[in-house]
């Protein structure tokens, strides 16, 4: 920073260099009746921006608003330099004696962050630029007599020829462009202020009144001027008010900082005094030191990667180009704990937010256990639910496939019986024997498909066994060749072996359904009082757990005896679904 | 007293059965169909006097097909292996001259539901 530091001090010395050579050419006019305060006023003003605004710029080296306000000081040069009585100098001054105002009206507008907001900001902007130094050329160009008070003052430089009938037109035209120019400028000052929270106001407010003020007396001039018929005590009174708001910006400035500094420090007593005290409410707190009533605090749960609100439902963080919301990280040493998202109006006030979000850090750190909670006890909540309905779901199924299978075997059988009866009465023995053998092979298949729906509901060998002889049960029946790995030899708990088998269960389904896998392997393994079960398969992949009823079934079965469900299913590299429950 | 019947059920061996047991009591068995538009196209075809028509059918129920058929000729008999009350009024409301459980099929039974 010593080079920044360096060309600030150079360009403080040349200030002051141009604000004595400003007061010595005011004091030699011969053609500008004013000397006396036409000389203080360009010290006062040179003086007091470039001073302010070297001073803000090596605070604040980012901020653009010090070289704005630098800038405008020694604009302010050119006021004297008008008055100088050699016909170069005063032509430059008066070219350029605009230029100063439209700076500060700039400075105004790019208040607080020194920056233009939008296109038409700058458009604007842009505009007055040009209209600012390009009126006064013209008329220095078409008309050779100087607007002063002597008749022998200095004549334009730039004089190309007299034409009176252009100054004519000229005049008013240039008059109605300030004028929109200037209105436009209020307009986005009165929406700048109606956009400010109110602590954010109370920064805004010294700059934007002074700002509105003189963008209001440059439209009063500027109207005037068009309609040609200001006296001159009215036009030097306006000057004068003109001028005294022009010098208040610097200091309107230095009042906002400090109001800005009273506010963090407000800020942050209100939190320290709102968490140490009685209430308990971070939100509300929160909400009051910032001044934001849309305030809302989110909590970090860094276990499932999502933020929660305080009643644990998941909440999104605004996007980063989000034009009205935006969200600031609160960490505790460095470890995220949550995050404020607030109006966007708050991000010109970084250090503000940074002071209340360091405040809160501890505290949003103890609430995150509640909103961990919550957020637990939500997710047991729809989990319960969703295990209900595939209760229901499961008990649906079994009817339909008790009504489709059995139930016909056995109407089948009860009519076959019937005609065997028939048959009977009438003799045909041979009949009724061929009848009966067809009775009984649906009495078998009827009692074939009991079996089937029995081991679906709850397999006899999976009771009897244990998870080793039913998994190599569910292997043989598999479609493709399943190779088991690490079956135990001991019994574990019998919720952890029904939902270590209807994993595999499940899986082997899904291989013979989807995978078109040649192969399939399933291990289960022991480790730290977790039970691990993993099917893999060599099939085609890309299997997604949120769109079947199955897998999703499958956690919800897991996550109630506090198990997980891990699926790995690149597209064309097979699919592993792994479990992994607690043995109590 | 109907002699032609068309028989409408998804299972093959319940066809089966019933075509055995309704032609042993004196039925003419003119067709079987084994979902609601085969019914409806082969009872417009083979205008049989009565249609045994199971309640659960893949394509549609048995209700909707006996609604699209109450104003043909044929009488109409639901059958289906549940109870008669799992269904209630909506025997009578489609149309249907009575309703018969599948274990008790027999030409007796859907002669005293079809009187002559």
């Amino acid at each position: 920073m010593i080079g920044l530091k360096r060309a600030l001090a150079l360009l403080g010395a040349l200030g002051a260099v141009l604000t004595v050579l400003g007061v010595l050419i005011a004091l030699n006019t011969e053609h500008i009746d004013g000397k006396i305060p036409l000389a203080f006023f360009s010290a006062a003003i040179m003086g007091s921006y470039i001073g302010v605004g070297l001073s803000a710029w090596w605070r604040r080296p980012r901020n653009r608003i010090g070289a704005l306000m630098t800038a405008a000081g020694f604009s302010a040069f050119f006021l004297p330099l008008s008055a100088a009585n050699s016909s170069l100098f005063y032509t430059i001054g008066a070219t350029l004696g605009s230029i100063g105002y439209i700076i500060v009206a700039h400075l105004v507008l790019a208040f607080p962050t020194g920056r233009l907001e939008t296109a038409s900001q700058r458009r604007l902007i842009a505009a007055s630029y040009a209209l600012g130094i390009g009126a006064p050329l013209l008329f220095l160009m078409f008309e050779g007599d100087c607007d002063c008070d002597s008749v022998d003052g200095p004549r334009s430089a730039f004089l190309i020829t007299e034409s009176p009938g252009f100054i004519r037109i000229l005049d008013p035209v240039v008059g109605l462009l300030g004028v929109t120019l200037t209105a436009l400028m209020v307009r986005v000052l009165v929406r700048r202020w109606r956009a400010a929270t109110p602590h954010a106001r109370r920064a805004l407010a010294p700059v934007l009144w002074t700002g509105t003020l003189l963008v209001a007396t440059l439209l009063f001039t500027l109207a005037f001027d068009a309609l040609g018929d200001m006296t001159d005590e009215a036009e030097s009174v306006v000057d004068l008010v003109g001028i005294i708001v022009v010098t208040a910006v610097p200091y309107a400035y230095v009042l906002g900082l400090a109001r800005s500094r009273s506010w963090r420090a407000e800020a942050m007593t209100d939190v320290v005094a709102g968490l140490g005290g009685a209430r308990s409410d971070l939100q509300a707190v929160l909400t009051d030191a910032l001044g934001d009533p849309s305030l809302e605090v989110a909590y970090w749960l860094p276990e499932r990667g999502v933020h929660v609100g305080a009643d644990g439902l998941p909440v999104l963080l605004p996007a980063a180009d989000d034009p009205l919301r935006s969200a600031t990280d609160v960490r505790r040493d460095g470890v995220l704990v949550g995050a404020l998202i607030h109006d966007r109006a708050l991000c010109d006030e970084p250090d503000i937010l940074a002071a209340v979000a360091n405040g809160a850090a501890l505290a949003l750190d103890h609430q995150r256990l509640d909103a961990e909670l919550r957020a637990r006890v939500e997710e047991l909540r729809e989990s319960r639910q969703r295990i209900l309905e595939v209760g229901l779901a499961e008990r649906r199924r079994l009817e339909r496939d008790l009504h489709d299978g059995a139930q016909q075997r056995l109407v089948s059988l009860s009519l076959q019986l019937g005609l065997v009866t028939q048959q009977l009465d009438r003799g045909g023995t041979d009949a009724a024997r061929e009848l009966l053998d067809g009775a009984r092979g649906e009495a078998r298949a009827a009692l074939e498909d009991l079996r089937e729906l029995a081991r679906g509901i709850h397999p006899a060998v999976l009771t009897d066994r244990g998870l080793g002889p039913a998994l190599e049960a569910l292997a043989d029946r598999a479609t493709v060749p399943v190779d088991l790995q690490g079956l135990p030899d001991e019994r574990l708990p019998w919720a952890v072996e029904a939902a270590a088998y209807f994993v595999v269960s499940e899986s082997l389904t899904n291989v013979a359904k989807y995978a078109r896998a040649t192969h399939a392997e399933v291990r289960v393994g022991r480790e730290h009082g977790w039970a691990l079960v993993e099917v893999a398969d060599d099939g085609v992949g890309g299997a997604d757990p949120s769109s079947g009823s199955g897998l999703r079934g499958l956690a919800d079965r897991l996550a109630a005896l506090d198990g997980r469900l891990e699926i790995e299913s690149a597209e064309g590299r097979g699919t592993t679904v792994r479990a992994r429950i607690p043995c109590r | 007293m109907p002699s032609t019947v068309l028989i409408v059920d998804d299972h093959p061996s319940f066809r089966a059965t019933a075509r055995m047991l309704l032609e042993c009591d004196g039925w003419i068995v003119v067709g079987e169909a084994a979902t609601g538009a085969d019914a409806v196209a082969q009872a417009r075809r083979l205008h049989p006097e009565l249609i045994l028509l199971d309640v659960n059918l893949p394509d549609t129920d048995g209700f909707a097909v006996a609604t699209e058929l109450r104003s043909g000729a044929a009488a109409i008999v639901l059958v289906s292996s549940r109870e008669a009350r799992d269904f209630g009024p909506r025997v009578t409301a489609c149309g249907a001259a009575g309703f018969v459980s599948k274990a008790d099929l027999s030409g007796d039974a859907l002669r005293s539901l079809v009187p002559a």
